[in-house]
C-alpha cells in the first residue's frame, strides 16, 4: 500500500452494522448447527426402531422427543432472548435515501480508490 | 363422541358467520390501509408499508408468512399419520425465527434503505449494479410464486369448503353453481361446491390485497396470527381432556398399529329405484369366520340407480386390538355413523403399510410407519434435510426478505426475533401433541387426513359444550392460507410493476399510472392463479416443496455473500443463482424419469435443496474468485463508511 493511499485510506473504515450483523449472523448459523448436532443423532439414537418396553415418557411426551426436541427448544428459547435483547447490537439502519448515488456518481465524485482488503 | 359426520354439521351456521366476520374484518383493514396510501409514496406505501413496521406487526407478519395452510392442514395431517416422529420433522423450528430474522435482517434492511430497495430483486440489481442480474432475479421470483400462488389457492379453497360444506346456503348455492357450469366444456370435470370456494376466496383475498396493499397484508396477518395462536391454545387443553391426559394418550399408542388400506365391495340386499349414497367415514363390522374386523369408508360411495352393488370403495381397517373392540361396541350401539343393515360388504384387496405394519409403537417411535415407503417417514437423511429445509430454505425465501427490508429499526427485529420465537414454541410443539392425541379420539381418518383439523376442532369444541368455537377454530387454517396468499400476491405484483416494468422500460413513470399498474397486476396475478386452481395439477404437495426449495436454492448463497462477503461480484452471484436452481431442477427432473411423476431424486438420500444450495454457495464464492473482483466504489457503498 503507497503511503499516498495509506493516508487516504484511514477515511474509511468496514461499516460496523456490517460487522456486527456478519459476526450475529456467523453466530446464529453456529447455533443452527449445534441444534442439528444434537436433535437428529440424538433422536436418531434414542427414539429409533424401539420396542413398546423401551419407550419411556416424561410428562406423557416420548423420552427422545423431550430430550431431543422439546428441551432443545426451551434452551433456544432462552438463547434468543439472551442473544437478542443482551448481545444484538442496536445498530442505527440509516435512512431510506430519496436519491440514492448510483455507482457513477460515486466514482465522478474522485474519491481515492481503496486497496483492495477485501480479497 | 362419535366422528364420522362432515366437517362442521355441529355448527355450520356458527362457521358460515364467523367467516363472514371474518372477510368484513379484512376489508375494513384493507379500506384503512388505503387510506394510508394517499398521503405517502405509493410504491414504497403500497408494496413495503414505508418501511414503518413495529413489533407487533413485523413480528405476526413474519410468522403468519410463513405458517401457510400446510401449518394447519398438511402438518397435522402428517402428525396423525405418521405420530411423535413429527416433532423430529419439525424440530428445526427451535431456531426458525432466529434464523430466518437474524441472519439476514439488519443487514438487508440497512442495505434496501441505501439504495432505497423495494423489493428483492431491486436489493440484487442495486447492489449489484446489473440491471439483467435484477431481471433475471424478477423471472425467477416469478416462475416459483406463480406456481404456489395456485397450490395456496386450491389449499384454501379446500379450507372453505370444509368449513362450509353443511350450511345450507352454501349448498343451494353450489347447486346454482352446478347449473351454471353445464354445458360448459372447460369446467365439465370440476366439483362445483370447490368452484364456488375458490371464487369466493379469490375474490376476498385479491380485493383486499389489491386496494389496501402491504399495510393491509400485514394488518390481516396480525389478525391472522392472533386467530392461529388462539386456535391451538384453545384445542391443547381441549384435547388433553379429552384423552385423560397425555400419559394415558401415550399409553395407548403403545398398543397402536398403522390400519391396513384396500377396497371393498358394496351390495345392497336387492336392486333399489334410486341411487344409493354411502357416506365417507362410514364404519362397517365385518364379521369374517371367527373375527370381526372393523373397517371404514374412505369417500363417499354410490350405488347407481337399478343397480345393487358399488366395486373398488376404498375402506382402512383398524388393525389396534384395543381400538377395534371400543369401535365394535360403539358400530352395535349406533353411536357411530354405519352402514346401513341392507348394505353388505366384502373385502377384495388389502395391503399393509409399508413400515410400521404389525409393529406396535410405531406411532411413538422413528421413522415413523409410512404407506408407500420401506424406510419409514422420516429416515435419518431425511431428518438432516428438514433441518436445514425449515430453518435454512426459510431465510432464503424472498417473501421474508420483503418482510426484512420493511422493519422499522433494530430494536424492533429484536423484539420481534424473540416474539416469533415465543409464537412458534407456541404453536408447533402443541399441535403435536393435539394431533397425536386425534388419533385416539377420533380413529380411522388416515384415508382424509387433510380434513383433521376441522374434524378435531368440531369434535373438541362440541365436546365441550361450545360448539361455536369450532368456527373460530377451523378459521386458523383458513387464515393461514389468507395469510401466504396475500403474501405472494404483492411480491410477485411488485416484481413486474416495480422491477420489470418502472427500472427497465420507464423510469420516469408518473405515480399515478404506477398506482394503477400495481393495482392491475396485483388482480390479474390473482386471476392467474385462480385459473390454474380451477383445475390443478396432481401431486401439488410436491410442487410445494419443490418451489419453496428452488427459492431457496436460488436466493439464499447470491443474498448471503452478496452482504457479507465484500469480494462478491455479480458473475459470481449469477453463476450461485442460476447453478442453485439447475442443480435443484435436475434433480428433479431425474426424480420424473426414475419414478414416472413429479418428485424428487434424492441423491445420497438428501434433498435436492441441499445439493442446490451447495451447488448455488460454491458457484458464488468461486467465480468470485476465478472472475475480477468488483468496482470498489460499490464495495466501498456497502461495505464501509467514512470516519
Amino acid at each position: 500500500m503507497s503511503s499516498e493511499n495509506r493516508a487516504l485510506s484511514v477515511h474509511y473504515e468496514y461499516d460496523p452494522v456490517f460487522l456486527h450483523s456478519r459476526r450475529e449472523a456467523i453466530i446464529i448459523v453456529g447455533v443452527w448447527a449445534l441444534g442439528l448436532l444434537w436433535s437428529v443423532p440424538y433422536c436418531y439414537l434414542r427414539g429409533y426402531n424401539l420396542s413398546p418396553q423401551e419407550i419411556h415418557t416424561i410428562w406423557g411426551i416420548p423420552s427422545w422427543v423431550f430430550w431431543g426436541i422439546g428441551v432443545p427448544w426451551i434452551i433456544a428459547d432462552l438463547f434468543t432472548a439472551w442473544f437478542c435483547f443482551w448481545y444484538m447490537s442496536l445498530d442505527d439502519l440509516g435512512e431510506e435515501q430519496e436519491n440514492p448515488e448510483t455507482l457513477q456518481g460515486i466514482e465522478r465524485s474522485g474519491e481515492t480508490r481503496l486497496e483492495s482488503p477485501h480479497e | 363422541m362419535s366422528d364420522g359426520t362432515p366437517a362442521v354439521s355441529y355448527a355450520p351456521n356458527t362457521a358460515l358467520l364467523i367467516f363472514l366476520l371474518y372477510t368484513l374484518g379484512v376489508f375494513a383493514l384493507a379500506w384503512v390501509s388505503n387510506r394510508l396510501l394517499r398521503s405517502k409514496s405509493f410504491l414504497s406505501e403500497y408494496f413495503l408499508g414505508s418501511r414503518s413496521l413495529g413489533v407487533w406487526a413485523f413480528a405476526l407478519t413474519f410468522a403468519a408468512t410463513s405458517a401457510s395452510g400446510g401449518s394447519f392442514t398438511g402438518f397435522p395431517s402428517k402428525i396423525y399419520s405418521h405420530g411423535w416422529i413429527l416433532a423430529l420433522w419439525i424440530g428445526s423450528y427451535i431456531v426458525v425465527p432466529i434464523c430466518g430474522m437474524g441472519i439476514l435482517g439488519k443487514r438487508i434492511n440497512q442495505i434496501a434503505r441505501r439504495t432505497g430497495a423495494i423489493t428483492v430483486p431491486d436489493v440484487i440489481r442495486d447492489r449489484f449494479n446489473n440491471p439483467a442480474f435484477g431481471v433475471l432475479a424478477t423471472t425467477l421470483i416469478v416462475f416459483f410464486m406463480s406456481i404456489n400462488l395456485t397450490a395456496q389457492f386450491k389449499s384454501g379453497s379446500l379450507i372453505l369448503k370444509t368449513l362450509l360444506n353443511d350450511v345450507p346456503l352454501f349448498q343451494a348455492l353450489a347447486q346454482q353453481a352446478s347449473d351454471l357450469k353445464e354445458g360448459s366444456s372447460l369446467l365439465a370435470g370440476v366439483d362445483s361446491a370447490y368452484l364456488l370456494c375458490l371464487l369466493v376466496f379469490a375474490v376476498a383475498v385479491i380485493v383486499y390485497t389489491t386496494y389496501g396493499g402491504f399495510h393491509a397484508v400485514v394488518w390481516t396477518d396480525v389478525m391472522q396470527g392472533i386467530v392461529m395462536v388462539l386456535g391451538v391454545l384453545i384445542l391443547l387443553p381441549l384435547a388433553l381432556i379429552q384423552v385423560g391426559g397425555l400419559e394415558s394418550a401415550t399409553d395407548q399408542f403403545k398398543e397402536m398399529t398403522p390400519p391396513r388400506i384396500g377396497s371393498a365391495r358394496l351390495e345392497l340386499d336387492g336392486p333399489s329405484q334410486q341411487g344409493t349414497v354411502i357416506p365417507a367415514g362410514s364404519w362397517i363390522l365385518l364379521h369374517d369366520g371367527s373375527d370381526d374386523r372393523v373397517l371404514r369408508t374412505g369417500r363417499e360411495a354410490v350405488i347407481p340407480a337399478g343397480l345393487n352393488q358399488v366395486e373398488s370403495v376404498q375402506v382402512l381397517e383398524i388393525t389396534t386390538d384395543r381400538q377395534a373392540q371400543q369401535l365394535k361396541r360403539r358400530i352395535q350401539a349406533n353411536e357411530v355413523p354405519t352402514l346401513s343393515p341392507n348394505i353388505s360388504a366384502t373385502i377384495t384387496q388389502m395391503e399393509d403399510y409399508r413400515y410400521g405394519a404389525d409393529q406396535p409403537g410405531t406411532y411413538l417411535t422413528g421413522p415413523g410407519p409410512d404407506r408407500h415407503s420401506d424406510l419409514g417417514f422420516l429416515p435419518l437423511s431425511l431428518a438432516i434435510s428438514f433441518f436445514f429445509m425449515w430453518a435454512i430454505s426459510g431465510s432464503g425465501q424472498p417473501g421474508s426478505m420483503v418482510r426484512l427490508m420493511a422493519f422499522n429499526n433494530s430494536l424492533t427485529l429484536r423484539r420481534s426475533i424473540f416474539t416469533v420465537s415465543i409464537y412458534y414454541s407456541l404453536i408447533y410443539f402443541p399441535l403435536v401433541i393435539i394431533f397425536c392425541c386425534s388419533r385416539i379420539f377420533l380413529p380411522g381418518m388416515d384415508l382424509e387426513s387433510d380434513r383433521i383439523m376441522p374434524a378435531t376442532a368440531v369434535f373438541l369444541s362440541s365436546g365441550a359444550g361450545m360448539p361455536w368455537l369450532a368456527g373460530i377454530l377451523v378459521a386458523a387454517p383458513f387464515a393461514a392460507v389468507m395469510s401466504t396468499v396475500d403474501s405472494f400476491l404483492l411480491v410477485i405484483s411488485s416484481a413486474l410493476v416495480r422491477d420489470v416494468y418502472q427500472r427497465n422500460i420507464n423510469p420516469n413513470v408518473s405515480e399515478q399510472r404506477i398506482k394503477w399498474m400495481s393495482y392491475a397486476c396485483t388482480v390479474l396475478v390473482g386471476l392467474g392463479a385462480v385459473a390454474g386452481a380451477v383445475s390443478p395439477p396432481q401431486f401439488l404437495q410436491d410442487i410445494i416443496v419443490y418451489t419453496g426449495s428452488g427459492l431457496a436454492a436460488c436466493f439464499l448463497g447470491p443474498i448471503a455473500l452478496g452482504l457479507y462477503w465484500p469480494r462478491v461480484n455479480a458473475a459470481g452471484a449469477i453463476a450461485g443463482m442460476l447453478g442453485g436452481f439447475l442443480s435443484h431442477l435436475l434433480l428433479y427432473i431425474i426424480g420424473y424419469a426414475v419414478y414416472g411423476r413429479f418428485a424428487s431424486y434424492r441423491l445420497l438420500s438428501m434433498d435436492p435443496l441441499i445439493w442446490g444450495l451447495f451447488a448455488s454457495f460454491l458457484l458464488v464464492v468461486i467465480v468470485s474468485k476465478i472472475t475480477p473482483p468488483p468496482p470498489e466504489a460499490l464495495v466501498r457503498r456497502y461495505f464501509y463508511r467514512t470516519v
